[in-house]
């Protein structure tokens, strides 16, 4: 190696050492800047914050389950399913007889249901109590707009009666009927005005979940 | 030909290499890479100081191999930091005698798709030795030289810096720094060994 080639090269290692010291002494300043700031340490969390993130990694669990659940419900609700949740076949343990409500009284306890119809339709006996029990037979033969027709006039019969016959109970199976026909408007006010009166006698049986649930339909 | 793989991936070695807002790149490495790296670095039986510094190393590294054009971007940043992050931490532990089989066995497992660092990493472990050597030269001829060949200010800049009386003055201090160091250089093997690693390795 000649003289030049040698100087050359030691000029160049001594160029590198400026280089390497400068560059060392800048990340270092940098670095002194940047430690200060990032002080926190390196994902390392304290007791406290691990159970902070992990009840709320819980509770966003439980809010993503509720409304999944809730978005579940409504659109898997349908007018049918209330209907059926609600509605129980009518027991006639307390109608009182006479000659001829005993026909249509003892058709109904056997469940003969067309009979019953047949009885009403026949003209033999039109009292409150028949029509109830004719509209309860509707019900359970599935004719829905008789059944409805039948129940508003025993609503409609009760109204200006000091003992009302029935009444009761025709509200109540009337605004089931009215939920299963799609007549949400109807059914409301009536499901409302149950879940208000504390001696009537559905009242345990209208909630303010059932009201909610006819709104939702309405809403769909 | 290099491929950066995304756009901040391809700023910021812009700016490295250009020398444009290096400051600004530098905290920028930090701000989103020191997290990950350092936790790797904890997470393998080392400190937070440990990992304070194995990033600083990383970093001073990283930009001498932009700088040399010697990162070829065969990965994205945050891989090739994270291999050089590695293979300097397993050194170290290494050298501290407490490298554990797992960690030798991790060693091992090259991943095929990330540079191969340990060549661009070999001689690198004694650069610190430069620091005391360069410091050894007294603050003028530190100042001169860095000025010079670092900063690569003109001579007329640095007369503004140092106020000498002309240029030619600076010439002549900066001409008898450099053999200083060059004397210096050649009294230590070890640390010319190292350079020469760093200048052509």
């Amino acid at each position: 190696m000649d003289n030049s080639t040698q100087n050359n090269d030691e000029f160049e290692l001594a160029r590198e050492a400026v280089r390497q010291y400068g560059l060392r002494k800048r990340v270092e300043e940098v670095h002194r800047e940047m430690m200060s700031e990032l002080k926190t340490p390196v994902r390392t969390m304290t007791p406290s914050k691990k159970v902070l993130r992990y009840s709320m990694s819980v509770a966003a669990g439980i809010i993503l389950l509720v409304g999944a659940y809730m978005i579940y419900n409504f659109f898997t609700l349908s007018p049918d399913k209330v209907y059926a949740s609600r509605y129980q076949a009518f027991e006639i343990s307390t109608v009182r007889s006479n000659s001829t409500e005993d026909a249509i009284v003892k058709a109904f306890r056997e469940k003969n249901y067309p009979e019953v119809v047949r009885i009403h339709s026949s003209g033999a006996d039109s009292s409150i109590s028949a029509t109830f029990l004719a509209a309860m037979s509707n019900l359970e033969l599935s004719n829905l707009n008789e059944a409805i027709l039948q129940l508003e006039e025993v609503v409609g019969k009760n109204r200006n009666l000091e003992h009302p016959v029935f009444r009761d109970e025709a509200e109540y199976y009337l605004a089931l009927s009215y939920i299963k026909n799609r007549d949400y408007d109807l059914a409301i006010p009536i499901l409302e005005k149950i879940k208000d009166d504390p001696i009537h006698i559905y009242q345990e049986k209208v909630d303010a979940k059932l009201i909610r649930k006819i709104k939702m339909l309405k809403w769909r | 030909m290099e491929v950066a793989r995304n756009r901040a991936d391809a700023e910021l070695l812009e700016s490295l290499r250009t020398g444009k807002n290096v400051d600004q790149a530098i905290r920028n490495l930090y701000k989103y890479h020191f997290d990950s790296l350092g936790w790797y670095v904890m997470n393998n039986n080392g400190s937070r100081q440990d990992a304070e510094d194995i990033f600083q190393d990383v970093v001073v590294t990283f930009i001498d191999l932009v700088q040399k054009n010697k990162f070829r971007g065969e990965s994205s940043v945050k891989t090739f930091l994270f291999s050089l992050n590695r293979y300097a931490w397993l050194n170290e532990l290494k050298r501290r005698g407490r490298a554990l089989a797992r960690e030798e066995k991790f060693e091992r497992m090259q991943d095929r798709t990330t540079e191969d660092v340990s060549s661009v990493m070999a001689g690198r472990e004694s650069s610190a030795g430069i620091l005391q050597l360069v410091e050894q030269l007294g603050e003028t001829c530190k100042k001169i030289l860095l000025l010079f060949y670092y900063e690569e200010y003109s001579m007329k800049q640095i007369l503004e810096h140092m106020h000498y009386e002309n240029e030619q003055v600076v010439r002549n201090k900066k001409y008898k720094c450099i053999k200083q160091l060059e004397q210096m250089i050649e009294q230590n093997p070890t640390l010319k060994q190292t350079l020469k690693n760093l200048l052509h390795g």
